[in-house]
């Protein structure tokens, strides 16, 4: 699921600097590039996405279900039973909680990353792609193997009994408050590579005369790293960030492997919420819920997307 | 062009709307009963069945499918669906996929979400039924007075299994008969520094196994017929006592130390090495004792006794891998051949399906073989008397045993584990169109 809304927005700095304006262009450039050459993919576009987006609208607003074969519009019905109780409330507020930790530790794990293997050798380059390989990994496979290493009895715990020479049986995804760290460490865990490949190639984007113009000056390592290289990452970042935290909210798979939304749903995000709710049978709640979700993503998509292109003004 | 384009995308998607009437894709059908039952043995070449079965009952009709394959010439297809087997059926019926047959729960509540009026063959007037045992003809598998589900096996029993051995060097002699002395056990064994009841919260299912066998005098009472007509609440002193009650054994230390993070496959390891003397639970789980140890062993080790608060009744909770039911699927010769297979599965071909399932026998003139352990042998006693869970007489079934998961890892009270069952019963409730919500 992360995936789909990673396309979503595009990187500036990291893509071959834009062609002059349209205005600009040959008049010819209409005839080579006809306009029914969009209809196959927009065929594509409508069927899978913007229909399925609009019964979306409208099946929130009906008494759909497995039950009966008849569906009734029922107005506001759902949303108002929704909100009352407040499990939808706690979902959305996990899955707000789920997204913000996942966007800082998948970024920070990033940025190092990068940092770290930034130099073309030739052990840099096999780090990088042992660093990739989680991202191509099924979603759902990460989460199983790390609900194993997690167990009380798991492979971690083993390893930490043997380095401290006691018996450890920490419950890492049985605690109410803090399962959703964890999981979110694992969400970060997988999409880190991805980060780093991003980060990599907006490093490499910066010319090695500015940087060593700063080291002329006296510039340190690390007042390069905060005053140059990280304003040049700007359009990096605003990619990285808004993919990390528009995407873990869209997550289901990891935390479905690892938790199913438990301990007491402290790790219950809406999409977990929506596949029971729809498995029971409630379709139109759980179409309902979506599109709960499908608001709360665009809500936050705008004025964060918007926060983050401000930052790439200075470029 | 933008404008053309979201011009274009409206069009074809309130095309898509008109078209599709925003109707259920399931709609359709009649409530015919079948017309007939055709004779066992009945040519069937070039017809082929699907039946549907979950991960745990994808095996269950090997022999009988080969026999039955040999006998008419047709072809039959066990098609897999994944876990949770409940849902993904459901999903699917939704948006019209349907099988002949499928395994399914045969409760009302399942049934209901099935939409058993519309989807499913009455099964009405079977042949089988006959030669059915008395007691358990009739015991499930029915909607408003139609039947829809064919009993295969005898359906699980919410109970006690216990460890022989833990209770003979306890000096436990009598096994308890009510409540009380379950629970006064209880108290004696952990004096004793026994673990007497083994719990799984982290894998949550079993949870509810506790409440349903506190209710079984009520149920009997005709408990869930008042909560169906919005009479009685899950918040009415009725259920939420047996909650507080649930959760003050575990604040008395009577449950295992890692309830929180224990599991299915824990509580079966518990039972069986003696760490733990008791564990409420259903036919699913001698299941996972069975992969676990030999026949000889659990002989020895593992027994079973039903308990309610008044005496030793069971509370029922049919299965998915205990019937089947038979869709409509508008084809009247495939449904014929599936209700034929049914006939055939409860007919000629039983004996042998008992025995290769090693399985006790639903008809008199069946034997169950020899082989059956005895505690489940016990189980199947206990059905008789026994009484239906919350799933076979409530019109819905609540996600109860997740919110007690959620009790025993700390984030709810019992008070909100009633209110937040009650709100799904209702909400369920109401979607099924049930007149009281």
């Amino acid at each position: 699921m992360t995936t789909t809304t990673r396309a979503i927005v595009v990187p500036r700095g990291v893509q071959p600097p834009s062609p002059s304006p349209m205005s600009a262009r040959p008049r010819g450039r209409r005839q080579d590039h006809p306009l029914w050459f969009l209809l196959p993919a927009l065929a594509v576009l409508v069927i899978f996405f913007f229909v399925p987006t609009i019964f979306n609208f409208v099946y929130a607003f009906t008494d759909w279900s497995s039950f009966k074969s008849g569906i009734g519009f029922v107005g506001f019905d759902n949303f108002v039973s929704l909100f009352t109780s407040g499990t939808l409330v706690n979902a959305l507020r996990v899955t707000l909680v789920y997204a913000v930790l996942v966007a800082v530790f998948q970024n920070v794990f990033g940025l190092a990353l990068a940092l770290l293997l930034e130099k073309d050798t030739r052990l840099n380059r096999a780090a990088r792609v042992a660093f990739f390989v989680p991202v191509i990994m099924s979603a759902l496979a990460v989460g199983y193997i790390f609900q194993a290493l997690l167990k009380p009895e798991g492979a971690l715990n083993e390893i930490l009994g043997f380095v401290t020479g006691t018996d450890v049986s920490i419950a890492w995804l049985g605690d109410t408050t803090w399962t959703i760290v964890v999981v979110a460490l694992v969400h970060s865990w997988k999409w880190m590579g991805l980060s780093m490949l991003i980060y990599l190639a907006g490093l490499k984007t910066i010319g090695a005369d500015v940087l060593e113009a700063g080291r002329l000056d006296g510039a340190s390592w690390w007042q390069t790293l905060r005053d140059i290289r990280m304003p040049l990452l700007a359009p990096a970042i605003t990619f990285n960030v808004a993919t990390a935290l528009l995407g873990s909210m869209n997550g289901f798979d990891i935390v479905q492997a690892t938790t199913e939304g438990g301990p007491g749903g402290a790790t219950e995000l809406l999409n977990i919420f929506i596949f029971r709710t729809f498995g029971q049978g409630l379709f139109a709640q759980a179409t309902t819920m979506s599109l709960v979700l499908f608001l709360m993503v665009t809500i936050l998509a705008f004025p964060v997307i918007r926060f983050l292109r401000k930052r790439e003004d200075v470029l | 062009m933008k404008k053309t384009l979201i011009g274009f995308a409206a069009v074809a998607a309130s095309a898509a709307l008109i078209l599709t009437g925003c109707s259920d894709f399931t709609a359709g059908g009649g409530n015919a009963a079948p017309a007939d039952w055709p004779a066992q043995d009945t040519k069937l070449d070039g017809v082929e069945l699907t039946i549907w079965a979950a991960q745990n009952s994808n095996k269950v009709p090997k022999t009988v499918i080969e026999d039955f394959e040999e006998l008419t010439g047709a072809k039959v297809d066990v098609v897999t669906i994944p876990d949770p087997y409940e849902q993904g059926v459901q999903t699917k019926v939704a948006t019209g996929d349907k099988p002949d047959l499928a395994f399914w729960q045969p409760t009302g509540s399942q049934l209901t979400a099935l939409n058993a009026a519309t989807n499913l063959q009455s099964l009405d007037g079977a042949p089988w039924l006959d030669a059915t045992k008395a007691d358990l003809r009739d015991i499930t598998g029915f909607l408003d007075d139609t039947r829809y589900a064919a009993l295969i096996t005898t359906p699980a029993v919410e109970g006690v299994y216990y460890n022989k051995k833990v209770f003979a060097d306890a000096g436990v002699t009598e096994l308890p008969t009510d409540w009380d002395s379950f629970i006064e056990l209880g108290r004696e064994l952990k004096a004793g520094g026994v673990t007497p009841f083994y719990e799984m919260a982290a894998d949550r299912w079993s949870t509810q196994w506790w409440i349903h066998v506190q209710l079984a005098d009520a149920a009997a009472d005709g408990l869930w017929d008042r909560v169906n007509a919005n009479e009685e609440k899950f918040t009415d002193p009725t259920i939420l006592s047996t909650i507080e009650t649930y959760k003050g054994l575990i604040d008395e230390g009577l449950f295992n130390e890692d309830i929180k993070t224990a599991t299915f496959e824990d509580q079966g390891d518990a039972l069986l090495a003696g760490d733990a003397a008791m564990v409420v639970q259903v036919n699913s789980f001698f299941g996972q004792l069975q992969a676990k140890a030999s026949a000889e062993e659990l002989d020895e080790t593992i027994g079973f006794f039903p308990i309610s608060p008044s005496g030793n009744i069971g509370t029922f909770i049919p299965d998915q891998s205990n019937a089947l039911v038979a869709f409509k699927t508008g084809d009247a010769t495939k449904e014929a051949a599936a209700r034929q297979l049914l006939s055939y599965w409860l007919g000629d071909g039983y004996p042998a399906f008992v025995e290769a399932q090693n399985t006790v026998s639903l008809q008199d003139d069946v034997e169950t073989p020899d082989t059956v352990p005895s505690a489940l042998l016990a189980v199947s006693d206990s059905l008789g008397s026994a009484v239906g869970s919350m799933q076979v007489h409530a019109i819905a079934n609540p996600d109860l045993y997740i919110f007690l998961a959620d009790m025993i890892q700390g984030t709810k009270t019992p008070q909100q584990v009633a209110e937040a069952t009650q709100e799904h019963f209702a909400e369920l409730a109401k979607a099924q169109g049930a007149e009281a919500f």
